[in-house]
Protein backbone atom coordinates (compact mmCIF):
# COMPACT_ATOMS: atom_id res chain seq x y z
CA UNK A 1 0.00 0.00 0.00
CA UNK A 2 1.28 3.15 -0.92
CA UNK A 3 1.60 5.65 1.99
CA UNK A 4 -1.13 8.66 2.23
CA UNK A 5 -0.17 11.50 0.30
CA UNK A 6 2.90 10.59 -1.62
CA UNK A 7 3.24 10.46 -5.10
CA UNK A 8 -0.78 11.59 -5.56
CA UNK A 9 -1.18 13.92 -8.37
CA UNK A 10 -1.49 17.54 -7.27
CA UNK A 11 -4.24 19.38 -7.94
CA UNK A 12 -2.35 22.58 -6.41
CA UNK A 13 -3.81 26.35 -7.01
CA UNK A 14 -1.78 29.45 -7.92
CA UNK A 15 -3.14 32.21 -6.64
CA UNK A 16 -3.01 35.65 -7.88
CA UNK A 17 -2.68 38.70 -6.11
CA UNK A 18 -2.79 42.67 -7.10
CA UNK A 19 -2.68 45.46 -4.38
CA UNK A 20 -4.87 48.52 -5.06
CA UNK A 21 -4.16 50.44 -2.14
CA UNK A 22 -2.31 49.99 1.12
CA UNK A 23 -2.06 52.00 4.22
CA UNK A 24 -1.86 51.62 7.84
CA UNK A 25 -4.95 50.48 8.64
CA UNK A 26 -7.13 50.17 4.90
CA UNK A 27 -6.12 47.27 2.45
CA UNK A 28 -7.84 46.51 -1.09
CA UNK A 29 -6.75 44.14 -3.48
CA UNK A 30 -7.67 41.56 -5.91
CA UNK A 31 -7.29 37.94 -5.42
CA UNK A 32 -7.46 35.60 -8.78
CA UNK A 33 -7.05 32.19 -9.79
CA UNK A 34 -8.70 30.82 -6.59
CA UNK A 35 -12.55 29.75 -5.41
CA UNK A 36 -14.93 31.27 -2.86
CA UNK A 37 -13.45 28.72 -0.07
CA UNK A 38 -10.17 30.06 -0.13
CA UNK A 39 -11.59 33.77 0.29
CA UNK A 40 -14.07 32.92 2.73
CA UNK A 41 -11.43 31.43 4.78
CA UNK A 42 -8.78 34.03 4.94
CA UNK A 43 -11.71 36.31 5.85
CA UNK A 44 -12.60 33.83 8.82
CA UNK A 45 -9.48 33.59 9.81
CA UNK A 46 -8.78 37.09 9.95
CA UNK A 47 -11.90 37.98 11.52
CA UNK A 48 -11.53 35.40 13.91
CA UNK A 49 -8.20 33.76 14.26
CA UNK A 50 -5.41 35.90 14.02
CA UNK A 51 -4.34 36.78 17.81
CA UNK A 52 -4.36 40.30 19.37
CA UNK A 53 -3.29 41.63 23.13
CA UNK A 54 -6.47 42.81 24.80
CA UNK A 55 -6.94 43.91 28.39
CA UNK A 56 -8.28 40.42 30.03
CA UNK A 57 -7.87 40.93 33.81
CA UNK A 58 -8.59 43.96 35.93
CA UNK A 59 -8.06 44.50 39.23
CA UNK A 60 -9.93 47.54 40.55
CA UNK A 61 -8.27 49.39 43.73
CA UNK A 62 -10.40 52.30 43.82
CA UNK A 63 -13.49 52.89 41.61
CA UNK A 64 -15.70 55.86 42.51
CA UNK A 65 -16.34 56.77 39.98
CA UNK A 66 -20.46 56.67 38.16
CA UNK A 67 -19.73 53.27 36.00
CA UNK A 68 -19.68 50.17 38.22
CA UNK A 69 -16.62 47.87 38.04
CA UNK A 70 -17.34 45.71 35.48
CA UNK A 71 -18.70 48.16 33.01
CA UNK A 72 -14.93 49.86 33.03
CA UNK A 73 -13.25 46.64 32.57
CA UNK A 74 -15.35 45.74 30.15
CA UNK A 75 -14.91 49.25 27.98
CA UNK A 76 -10.70 48.62 29.03
CA UNK A 77 -10.81 45.31 27.36
CA UNK A 78 -12.10 47.09 23.74
CA UNK A 79 -9.18 49.76 23.77
CA UNK A 80 -7.01 48.23 20.66
CA UNK A 81 -3.27 47.73 21.81
CA UNK A 82 -0.46 47.75 19.46
CA UNK A 83 -0.20 44.04 18.58
CA UNK A 84 2.53 43.44 16.47
CA UNK A 85 4.44 41.42 18.63
CA UNK A 86 1.52 38.85 19.36
CA UNK A 87 2.15 36.13 16.71
CA UNK A 88 5.15 35.29 19.07
CA UNK A 89 3.64 35.82 22.37
CA UNK A 90 2.10 32.92 24.39
CA UNK A 91 -1.31 32.11 25.04
CA UNK A 92 -1.70 32.49 28.67
CA UNK A 93 -3.61 29.06 28.94
CA UNK A 94 -0.27 27.65 27.44
CA UNK A 95 2.06 29.47 29.19
CA UNK A 96 4.81 26.83 31.32
CA UNK A 97 6.38 30.29 33.20
CA UNK A 98 3.09 31.39 35.07
CA UNK A 99 0.92 28.71 35.10
CA UNK A 100 -1.55 30.92 32.92
CA UNK A 101 -2.04 33.38 35.81
CA UNK A 102 -0.97 36.28 33.72
CA UNK A 103 2.04 37.38 35.47
CA UNK A 104 4.81 36.67 32.96
CA UNK A 105 6.38 38.71 30.68
CA UNK A 106 5.55 35.84 27.55
CA UNK A 107 2.17 35.97 27.65
CA UNK A 108 1.12 39.08 28.78
CA UNK A 109 2.10 42.63 29.91
CA UNK A 110 0.82 44.82 32.93
CA UNK A 111 -1.06 48.13 32.87
CA UNK A 112 -1.70 50.63 35.65
CA UNK A 113 -4.15 53.43 35.62
CA UNK A 114 -4.74 55.97 38.41
CA UNK A 115 -6.91 58.97 38.19
CA UNK A 116 -8.43 61.77 40.41
CA UNK A 117 -10.77 64.30 39.64
CA UNK A 118 -9.30 67.50 41.86
CA UNK A 119 -11.20 70.00 43.46
CA UNK A 120 -11.84 71.62 40.17
CA UNK A 121 -14.94 72.32 38.69
CA UNK A 122 -13.82 70.51 35.37
CA UNK A 123 -14.89 67.21 34.44
CA UNK A 124 -11.66 64.75 34.71
CA UNK A 125 -11.71 62.58 31.26
CA UNK A 126 -9.88 59.68 31.61
CA UNK A 127 -9.31 58.24 28.26
CA UNK A 128 -6.92 55.48 27.14
CA UNK A 129 -3.49 58.06 27.20
CA UNK A 130 -3.94 57.50 31.05
CA UNK A 131 -2.96 53.89 30.75
CA UNK A 132 0.73 53.56 31.71
CA UNK A 133 2.12 50.32 30.16
CA UNK A 134 4.92 48.29 31.36
CA UNK A 135 5.95 46.89 27.98
CA UNK A 136 6.97 49.83 25.69
CA UNK A 137 5.84 46.71 22.85
CA UNK A 138 2.21 46.98 23.66
CA UNK A 139 0.44 50.22 24.36
CA UNK A 140 -3.06 51.83 23.28
CA UNK A 141 -3.13 52.21 19.34
CA UNK A 142 -3.92 56.17 19.44
CA UNK A 143 -0.75 56.55 22.48
CA UNK A 144 1.95 55.08 19.90
CA UNK A 145 0.62 56.84 17.19
CA UNK A 146 0.94 59.93 19.29
CA UNK A 147 4.35 59.07 20.29
CA UNK A 148 5.49 58.63 16.84
CA UNK A 149 4.04 61.88 15.82
CA UNK A 150 5.64 63.74 18.65
CA UNK A 151 8.84 62.34 17.50
CA UNK A 152 8.31 64.46 14.41
CA UNK A 153 8.59 60.70 12.14
CA UNK A 154 6.60 60.68 9.44
CA UNK A 155 2.59 59.99 10.71
CA UNK A 156 1.77 56.70 10.26
CA UNK A 157 -2.09 57.58 9.37
CA UNK A 158 -2.92 61.04 8.32
CA UNK A 159 -7.05 60.87 8.63
CA UNK A 160 -7.35 63.92 6.90
CA UNK A 161 -5.64 62.76 3.87
CA UNK A 162 -6.83 59.44 3.89
CA UNK A 163 -10.40 61.05 3.86
CA UNK A 164 -9.17 63.23 1.37
CA UNK A 165 -8.15 59.92 -0.55
CA UNK A 166 -11.32 57.91 -0.55
CA UNK A 167 -13.53 61.10 -0.39
CA UNK A 168 -14.82 60.28 3.28
CA UNK A 169 -16.43 63.70 5.04
CA UNK A 170 -17.18 62.22 8.05
CA UNK A 171 -13.37 60.93 8.34
CA UNK A 172 -12.08 63.93 9.10
CA UNK A 173 -12.10 64.00 12.71
CA UNK A 174 -12.80 67.82 13.99
CA UNK A 175 -10.30 66.37 17.14
CA UNK A 176 -6.68 65.72 17.06
CA UNK A 177 -6.05 62.04 16.46
CA UNK A 178 -3.98 61.42 19.84
CA UNK A 179 -6.72 62.71 22.11
CA UNK A 180 -7.39 59.26 23.58
CA UNK A 181 -9.95 56.82 23.67
CA UNK A 182 -12.70 58.01 26.73
CA UNK A 183 -12.91 55.65 29.46
CA UNK A 184 -14.81 56.76 32.13
CA UNK A 185 -15.58 61.21 33.02
CA UNK A 186 -15.04 62.08 36.85
CA UNK A 187 -16.54 64.46 39.00
CA UNK A 188 -15.10 66.59 41.56
CA UNK A 189 -13.72 64.48 43.90
CA UNK A 190 -13.84 60.60 42.24
CA UNK A 191 -11.08 58.35 41.73
CA UNK A 192 -10.10 55.21 39.50
CA UNK A 193 -7.22 53.46 40.28
CA UNK A 194 -6.85 50.02 38.40
CA UNK A 195 -4.12 47.49 37.48
CA UNK A 196 -4.51 45.74 34.01
CA UNK A 197 -3.28 42.77 32.71
CA UNK A 198 -3.57 42.43 28.86
CA UNK A 199 -3.24 38.79 26.87
CA UNK A 200 -2.90 37.27 23.87
CA UNK A 201 -6.12 36.16 22.50
CA UNK A 202 -8.38 35.40 19.07
CA UNK A 203 -11.61 36.86 18.02
CA UNK A 204 -13.77 33.61 18.48
CA UNK A 205 -12.81 33.70 22.44
CA UNK A 206 -13.96 37.01 22.12
CA UNK A 207 -14.43 40.58 19.84
CA UNK A 208 -12.16 42.37 21.68
CA UNK A 209 -9.20 40.50 20.46
CA UNK A 210 -10.46 40.69 16.61
CA UNK A 211 -7.55 42.70 14.94
CA UNK A 212 -10.49 43.46 12.24
CA UNK A 213 -12.73 46.31 11.84
CA UNK A 214 -14.11 45.24 8.42
CA UNK A 215 -12.57 42.11 6.01
CA UNK A 216 -15.05 41.73 3.01
CA UNK A 217 -14.84 40.55 -0.08
CA UNK A 218 -16.78 40.61 -3.17
CA UNK A 219 -17.05 38.79 -6.70
CA UNK A 220 -15.85 40.68 -9.46
CA UNK A 221 -18.76 41.24 -11.76
CA UNK A 222 -18.10 40.98 -15.76
CA UNK A 223 -20.72 43.25 -17.17
CA UNK A 224 -21.42 42.77 -21.07
CA UNK A 225 -23.70 44.92 -23.27
CA UNK A 226 -25.26 43.78 -26.87
CA UNK A 227 -24.26 46.58 -28.61
CA UNK A 228 -26.54 45.73 -31.76
CA UNK A 229 -29.80 45.71 -29.52
CA UNK A 230 -28.70 48.55 -27.76
CA UNK A 231 -28.29 50.72 -30.78
CA UNK A 232 -32.45 50.35 -31.16
CA UNK A 233 -32.59 52.22 -27.70
CA UNK A 234 -33.78 56.25 -27.87
CA UNK A 235 -31.44 58.30 -26.00
CA UNK A 236 -34.48 58.23 -23.22
CA UNK A 237 -34.55 54.84 -23.28
CA UNK A 238 -30.70 54.83 -22.80
CA UNK A 239 -30.83 57.30 -19.98
CA UNK A 240 -33.93 55.29 -18.26
CA UNK A 241 -31.96 52.71 -18.52
CA UNK A 242 -28.72 53.84 -16.99
CA UNK A 243 -30.73 55.10 -14.04
CA UNK A 244 -32.62 52.08 -13.23
CA UNK A 245 -29.47 50.82 -11.30
CA UNK A 246 -29.70 51.90 -7.56
CA UNK A 247 -25.42 52.41 -7.76
CA UNK A 248 -23.63 54.30 -10.69
CA UNK A 249 -23.00 51.47 -12.54
CA UNK A 250 -23.50 52.92 -16.16
CA UNK A 251 -23.19 56.13 -17.93
CA UNK A 252 -23.96 57.86 -21.64
CA UNK A 253 -20.87 58.83 -23.02
CA UNK A 254 -21.43 62.51 -24.17
CA UNK A 255 -20.04 62.32 -27.34
CA UNK A 256 -21.49 58.75 -28.92
CA UNK A 257 -24.13 58.45 -27.09
CA UNK A 258 -23.53 55.36 -26.25
CA UNK A 259 -24.09 53.34 -22.96
CA UNK A 260 -20.55 52.49 -21.24
CA UNK A 261 -20.00 51.13 -17.65
CA UNK A 262 -18.73 53.36 -15.96
CA UNK A 263 -18.11 51.61 -12.51
CA UNK A 264 -18.29 47.90 -13.06
CA UNK A 265 -17.48 47.34 -8.77
CA UNK A 266 -20.14 49.49 -7.98
CA UNK A 267 -22.33 46.92 -8.86
CA UNK A 268 -24.63 45.55 -5.94
CA UNK A 269 -25.98 41.89 -7.83
CA UNK A 270 -29.45 43.97 -7.46
CA UNK A 271 -30.89 42.74 -10.79
CA UNK A 272 -32.47 46.00 -11.52
CA UNK A 273 -30.99 46.97 -15.10
CA UNK A 274 -31.61 43.58 -15.91
CA UNK A 275 -35.20 43.58 -14.95
CA UNK A 276 -35.51 47.02 -16.60
CA UNK A 277 -34.36 46.16 -19.82
CA UNK A 278 -37.06 42.69 -19.60
CA UNK A 279 -39.50 45.70 -18.94
CA UNK A 280 -38.18 47.75 -22.04
CA UNK A 281 -38.71 44.40 -24.42
CA UNK A 282 -35.15 44.17 -24.62
CA UNK A 283 -33.95 40.99 -22.78
CA UNK A 284 -30.12 39.66 -23.25
CA UNK A 285 -29.50 43.80 -23.15
CA UNK A 286 -27.42 43.69 -20.68
CA UNK A 287 -25.61 40.54 -19.26
CA UNK A 288 -23.89 40.33 -15.69
CA UNK A 289 -22.05 37.14 -14.30
CA UNK A 290 -19.85 36.83 -11.02
CA UNK A 291 -16.71 35.58 -11.81
CA UNK A 292 -16.24 32.81 -10.06
CA UNK A 293 -12.29 32.56 -9.33
CA UNK A 294 -12.12 36.43 -8.62
CA UNK A 295 -12.46 38.69 -5.65
CA UNK A 296 -11.97 42.50 -4.61
CA UNK A 297 -11.08 42.21 -1.07
CA UNK A 298 -11.31 45.34 1.60
CA UNK A 299 -9.63 44.59 4.60
CA UNK A 300 -9.70 47.39 7.59
CA UNK A 301 -7.96 47.29 10.74
CA UNK A 302 -8.55 48.45 14.44
CA UNK A 303 -5.03 49.86 14.52
CA UNK A 304 -3.62 46.84 16.68
CA UNK A 305 -1.80 45.57 13.90
CA UNK A 306 -1.38 46.95 10.20
CA UNK A 307 -3.34 45.36 7.04
CA UNK A 308 -0.79 43.70 5.79
CA UNK A 309 0.45 42.18 8.92
CA UNK A 310 -3.14 41.28 9.03
CA UNK A 311 -3.64 39.53 5.88
CA UNK A 312 0.64 38.27 6.67
CA UNK A 313 -0.74 36.68 10.03
CA UNK A 314 -4.01 35.55 8.24
CA UNK A 315 -2.32 33.24 5.97
CA UNK A 316 0.40 32.08 8.74
CA UNK A 317 -2.42 31.11 11.02
CA UNK A 318 -4.16 29.18 8.69
CA UNK A 319 -1.24 27.29 7.30
CA UNK A 320 -0.62 26.02 11.16
CA UNK A 321 -4.47 25.18 11.19
CA UNK A 322 -4.11 23.15 8.26
CA UNK A 323 -1.12 21.09 9.91
CA UNK A 324 -2.97 20.58 12.93
CA UNK A 325 -5.47 19.00 11.19
CA UNK A 326 -3.10 17.06 8.94
CA UNK A 327 -3.59 12.57 10.02
CA UNK A 328 -1.13 11.69 12.38
CA UNK A 329 0.79 8.45 11.01
CA UNK A 330 -0.78 6.10 14.37
CA UNK A 331 -4.33 6.62 12.63
CA UNK A 332 -5.56 6.82 9.50
CA UNK A 333 -2.88 4.90 7.46
CA UNK A 334 -2.13 2.44 10.03
CA UNK A 335 -5.62 2.25 10.72
CA UNK A 336 -6.65 1.32 7.15
CA UNK A 337 -4.12 -0.64 6.85
CA UNK A 338 -4.33 -2.74 10.33
CA UNK A 339 -8.15 -2.70 9.10
CA UNK A 340 -7.12 -4.60 5.83
CA UNK A 341 -5.00 -7.33 7.62
CA UNK A 342 -8.09 -8.18 10.05
CA UNK A 343 -10.32 -7.90 7.26
CA UNK A 344 -8.68 -10.44 5.10
CA UNK B 1 -22.26 30.17 36.55
CA UNK B 2 -22.40 27.21 35.12
CA UNK B 3 -21.48 28.57 31.82
CA UNK B 4 -18.63 26.44 29.80
CA UNK B 5 -14.72 27.94 29.66
CA UNK B 6 -14.67 29.97 26.43
CA UNK B 7 -11.57 28.54 25.33
CA UNK B 8 -13.97 25.18 25.09
CA UNK B 9 -14.35 26.48 22.04
CA UNK B 10 -10.89 26.34 20.48
CA UNK B 11 -8.75 23.89 22.85
CA UNK B 12 -8.63 20.31 22.49
CA UNK B 13 -9.44 18.60 25.45
CA UNK B 14 -7.13 16.37 26.94
CA UNK B 15 -6.93 12.80 25.97
CA UNK B 16 -8.87 13.72 22.68
CA UNK B 17 -7.47 13.23 19.30
CA UNK B 18 -7.84 16.24 16.90
CA UNK B 19 -8.50 14.40 13.97
CA UNK B 20 -9.84 10.64 13.52
CA UNK B 21 -10.57 8.45 10.71
CA UNK B 22 -13.49 6.12 10.91
CA UNK B 23 -14.01 3.75 8.03
CA UNK B 24 -17.27 3.07 6.40
CA UNK B 25 -19.04 -0.33 7.40
CA UNK B 26 -20.80 -0.82 4.06
CA UNK B 27 -18.83 1.16 1.19
CA UNK B 28 -15.15 0.30 0.31
CA UNK B 29 -13.01 3.62 -0.02
CA UNK B 30 -15.10 5.69 1.85
CA UNK B 31 -15.14 7.18 5.01
CA UNK B 32 -15.26 10.01 7.58
CA UNK B 33 -13.13 12.07 9.16
CA UNK B 34 -14.14 13.95 12.75
CA UNK B 35 -12.08 17.09 13.27
CA UNK B 36 -12.21 18.06 16.98
CA UNK B 37 -12.61 22.55 17.56
CA UNK B 38 -13.05 22.87 13.88
CA UNK B 39 -15.28 24.88 11.77
CA UNK B 40 -16.32 26.24 8.53
CA UNK B 41 -12.94 27.23 7.59
CA UNK B 42 -11.54 24.40 7.64
CA UNK B 43 -14.32 22.44 6.40
CA UNK B 44 -15.64 23.65 3.64
CA UNK B 45 -12.02 24.50 2.23
CA UNK B 46 -11.43 20.74 2.32
CA UNK B 47 -14.48 19.65 1.11
CA UNK B 48 -13.65 21.66 -2.06
CA UNK B 49 -10.08 21.10 -2.46
CA UNK B 50 -11.35 17.69 -2.48
CA UNK B 51 -13.61 18.28 -4.72
CA UNK B 52 -10.26 19.42 -7.60
CA UNK B 53 -9.50 15.32 -7.00
CA UNK B 54 -11.13 13.42 -9.31
CA UNK B 55 -10.59 10.39 -7.57
CA UNK B 56 -12.79 11.45 -4.60
CA UNK B 57 -16.64 10.55 -5.80
CA UNK B 58 -17.72 12.63 -2.53
CA UNK B 59 -16.48 15.12 -0.07
CA UNK B 60 -18.94 16.95 1.94
CA UNK B 61 -18.67 18.09 6.11
CA UNK B 62 -20.94 18.81 8.71
CA UNK B 63 -21.31 20.80 11.59
CA UNK B 64 -23.53 18.55 13.31
CA UNK B 65 -24.28 21.15 16.43
CA UNK B 66 -23.21 24.52 16.64
CA UNK B 67 -22.35 23.58 20.51
CA UNK B 68 -20.35 20.33 19.86
CA UNK B 69 -17.23 22.06 18.69
CA UNK B 70 -16.57 19.47 15.39
CA UNK B 71 -16.40 18.86 12.22
CA UNK B 72 -17.41 15.92 10.15
CA UNK B 73 -15.61 15.58 6.73
CA UNK B 74 -17.14 12.62 5.05
CA UNK B 75 -14.84 11.20 1.99
CA UNK B 76 -15.55 8.67 -1.10
CA UNK B 77 -12.97 7.76 -3.27
CA UNK B 78 -12.43 5.30 -6.69
CA UNK B 79 -10.48 2.53 -6.08
CA UNK B 80 -7.12 3.92 -7.56
CA UNK B 81 -7.09 5.96 -3.80
CA UNK B 82 -8.10 5.95 -0.63
CA UNK B 83 -9.91 8.31 1.74
CA UNK B 84 -7.02 8.81 3.89
CA UNK B 85 -5.04 9.51 1.04
CA UNK B 86 -7.24 12.22 -1.09
CA UNK B 87 -7.37 13.77 2.39
CA UNK B 88 -3.40 14.24 2.84
CA UNK B 89 -3.25 15.19 -0.74
CA UNK B 90 -5.57 18.05 -0.24
CA UNK B 91 -3.98 19.65 2.78
CA UNK B 92 -0.72 19.56 1.05
CA UNK B 93 -2.51 20.99 -1.63
CA UNK B 94 -3.86 23.85 0.00
CA UNK B 95 -1.13 24.36 1.77
CA UNK B 96 1.14 24.42 -0.96
CA UNK B 97 -1.30 27.06 -2.83
CA UNK B 98 -0.99 29.29 0.73
CA UNK B 99 2.77 28.75 0.68
CA UNK B 100 2.56 30.67 -3.09
CA UNK B 101 0.14 33.46 -2.11
CA UNK B 102 2.22 34.55 0.71
CA UNK B 103 5.46 34.52 -1.23
CA UNK B 104 2.37 36.50 -4.26
CA UNK B 105 1.23 38.90 -1.50
CA UNK B 106 5.03 39.44 -0.31
CA UNK B 107 6.24 39.93 -4.19
CA UNK B 108 3.12 42.64 -4.67
CA UNK B 109 4.06 44.33 -1.62
CA UNK B 110 7.60 45.32 -2.78
CA UNK B 111 5.96 46.14 -6.20
CA UNK B 112 3.56 48.02 -4.94
CA UNK B 113 6.04 50.09 -2.68
CA UNK B 114 8.46 50.59 -6.27
CA UNK B 115 5.74 52.24 -8.01
CA UNK B 116 5.87 55.24 -9.04
CA UNK B 117 4.27 57.64 -6.56
CA UNK B 118 2.89 60.75 -9.05
CA UNK B 119 -0.21 60.60 -10.40
CA UNK B 120 -2.29 58.07 -7.92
Amino acid sequence: MERAGGGGASYQRFPRVRIRELRDDFAKFELRDTDASMANALRRVMIAEVPTVAIDLVEIEVNSSVLNDEFIAHRLGLIPLTSAAAMSMRFSRDCDACDGDGSCEYCSVEFHLAARATDSDQTLEVTSNDLRSTDPKVCPVDQARAYQHALGGSEPFDTAAAADQRQLPFLTFPFPFHEGILIVKLRRGQELRLRAIARKGIGKDHAKWSPAATVTFMYEPEIRINEELMETLTLDEKRNLVESSPTKVFNIDPNTQQVVVEDAEAYTYDDEVIKKADAMGKPGLIEINAKEDSFIFTVETTGAITAYELIMNAITVFRQKLDAVRLQDDDGDLGELGAHLVGG
Amino acid sequence: MNAPDRYERFVVPEGTKKVSYERDTKIVNAGSFTIEREDHTIGNILRMQLHRDPNVLFAGYKLPHPLQYKIIVRVHTANQSTPTQAYTQAINDLDKELENLKQAFEDEKTRYDERPKQGY
